[in-house]
């Protein structure tokens, strides 16, 4: 056995200086090495579940801020179309009630407009058979060279009036 | 006093592998001649003081303790949030090996047993990657002393000396006993151990008892070796690859120093490849062991009836 561990090498100071040297790098890395990193690497992943946490509620929130939106979207749009609708019928009424003031206005301004022409056609009328009478019976007296009666003028101015009228 | 027994050593000569597979020289160790490689780390120091105890394997054990602090300080030097390569790079190898070790050992225990595993792993993968480095075995040094002198090889493999194996795992054996003390109080241990098991009640329980005392003795026995057969199995996993490539680096010897040195290199490319492999297979294998220990001496035994019921 003794001989064994001769040849081997195998002796007490030996092994006693080999356990320090391991003992040395068993120390320093546990203190100064594993522990600071796998501190790091708890430290890392717990931010990196906050981060995960905090991504997963941003995620609700959003998702939640979206079903908001939709829904006073859709509440929006429904008042929208109402709004709308409102505002076509009252346009369509106001447009009814405008044409139909206007039709009135314009059918008023055609009929004064009518009986405007009616009298100016009157006076012109009364103003032809004045001058008319008058040329008649200037071209009467002219023609014969003889002065008219008031019973002549009436006479021709009949005359002539019924010819105009005929015509 | 150091003077008089302690003799300066000095670095005599840089000898490839491949040099000394046709040089025939019979070093007093290392990868020298036909020999192979020592059993044993050599000591660096000859004589008979404290120093002559510094081995080879020593001081590689304190070189890679060495790198491993450097890069662990440069990747925690200024630690942020958003890592940088070094700092990311460790976090990996953490979170990685943190997983690995929870999923064994459970989430409560895992805090507790976790530095020594990952140490375990780091420390014994990174000694033995750095075994396969050029020089390792092939820089000498003049060992002179009162008895003579010889020479030895300046680097060694630091999981290929049974020192440091065994220095390993009786850490190992320390920290798992802390840690199931802690777990299970040493009346807890002692029933663990010793207790009948798979929830027995009644006659059959005390019927067994004799039989789970013998089982307890067993498991004892076991524990005390326990630090021999970790310590066994990384060294001669180590031990053997050194040899196998050592081995193909003097297979080849036709007198022609090129063809020599042209097949002690190719020869032995596959083989440093498999030992890249078994480097941190073996760091994996020592580390899982002791996890699955620890697994086994912190279950309660609740736990253990629930599962047999499961």
């Amino acid at each position: 056995m003794l001989e064994i561990l001769h040849k081997l090498g195998i002796n007490t100071p030996d092994i006693i200086a080999q356990m320090l040297v391991f003992g040395i790098v068993y120390l320093i890395l546990s203190k100064y090495a594993f522990g600071p990193v796998t501190a790091l690497l708890e430290e890392r992943r717990r931010r990196i579940a906050e981060g995960e946490d905090n991504l997963k509620k941003i995620r609700d929130n959003l998702a939640a801020a979206e079903a908001t939106a939709e829904e006073v979207k859709a509440k929006a749009n429904a008042e929208a179309d109402r709004m709308i609708k409102e505002a076509r019928d009252t346009a369509a009424a106001a447009g009814e009630s405008e044409r139909q003031k206007v039709a009135a206005e314009a059918n008023a301004i055609i009929t004064k407009a009518r009986e405007g022409s009616e009298l100016e056609r009157a006076r012109i009328l009364g103003e032809l058979k004045r001058d008319f009478s008058r040329l008649v019976l200037d071209a009467t007296a002219r023609a014969t060279g003889k002065v008219l009666t008031p019973e002549d003028h009436a006479r021709l101015n009949t005359e002539a009036l019924s010819q105009i009228t005929n015509n | 006093m150091l003077a008089d027994s302690v003799f300066l050593t000095s670095l005599v000569s840089v000898l490839s592998d491949a040099a000394a597979a046709h040089g025939g020289e019979a070093h007093a160790g290392g990868h020298g001649g036909h020999h192979g490689v020592d059993a044993d780390a050599k000591g660096l120091f000859a004589g008979d003081s404290i120093l002559s105890y510094f081995t080879n394997s020593v001081l590689v054990g304190l070189i890679v303790v060495g790198l491993i602090l450097w890069f662990v300080r440069g990747a925690m030097k200024k630690v942020e949030m958003v890592p940088g390569r070094k700092q990311n790079f460790l976090e990996l190898v953490v979170e990685f090996l943190y997983k690995q070790v929870e999923n064994i050992v459970g989430p409560k225990i895992a805090p507790q047993a976790f530095p020594l595993l990952a140490t375990i792993f780091i420390f014994v993968t990174v000694a033995n990657w750095f075994g396969l480095l050029p020089g390792v075995g092939s820089i000498f040094v003049l060992r002179v002393g009162p008895d003579g002198h010889g020479q030895a090889p300046l680097l060694r493999p630091a999981t290929a000396d049974m020192n440091m194996t065994i220095g390993i795992a009786l850490i190992s054996l320390v920290v798992w006993f802390v840690i199931t003390i802690r777990e299970l109080g040493f009346g807890g241990f002692i029933h663990h151990t010793f207790g009948p098991k798979g929830g027995l009640k009644g006659a059959l329980k005390y019927g067994l008892m004799p039989i789970f005392i013998v089982v307890g003795v067993i498991e004892v026995i076991s524990i005390i070796f326990r630090p021999m057969t970790l310590s066994l199995r990384l060294y001669g996993n180590v031990f053997a690859g050194e040899n196998l490539l050592h081995t193909m680096a003097t297979l080849v010897q036709t007198g022609n120093a090129a063809v020599d040195f042209i097949c002690s290199v190719l020869l032995r490319i596959p083989f440093f490849l498999l030992e890249i492999l078994v480097g941190v297979l073996q760091g994996m294998v020592f580390a899982l062991l002791n996890a699955v220990f620890i697994k086994l001496s912190t279950t309660h035994d609740e736990e253990h009836g629930e599962e047999a019921h499961h």
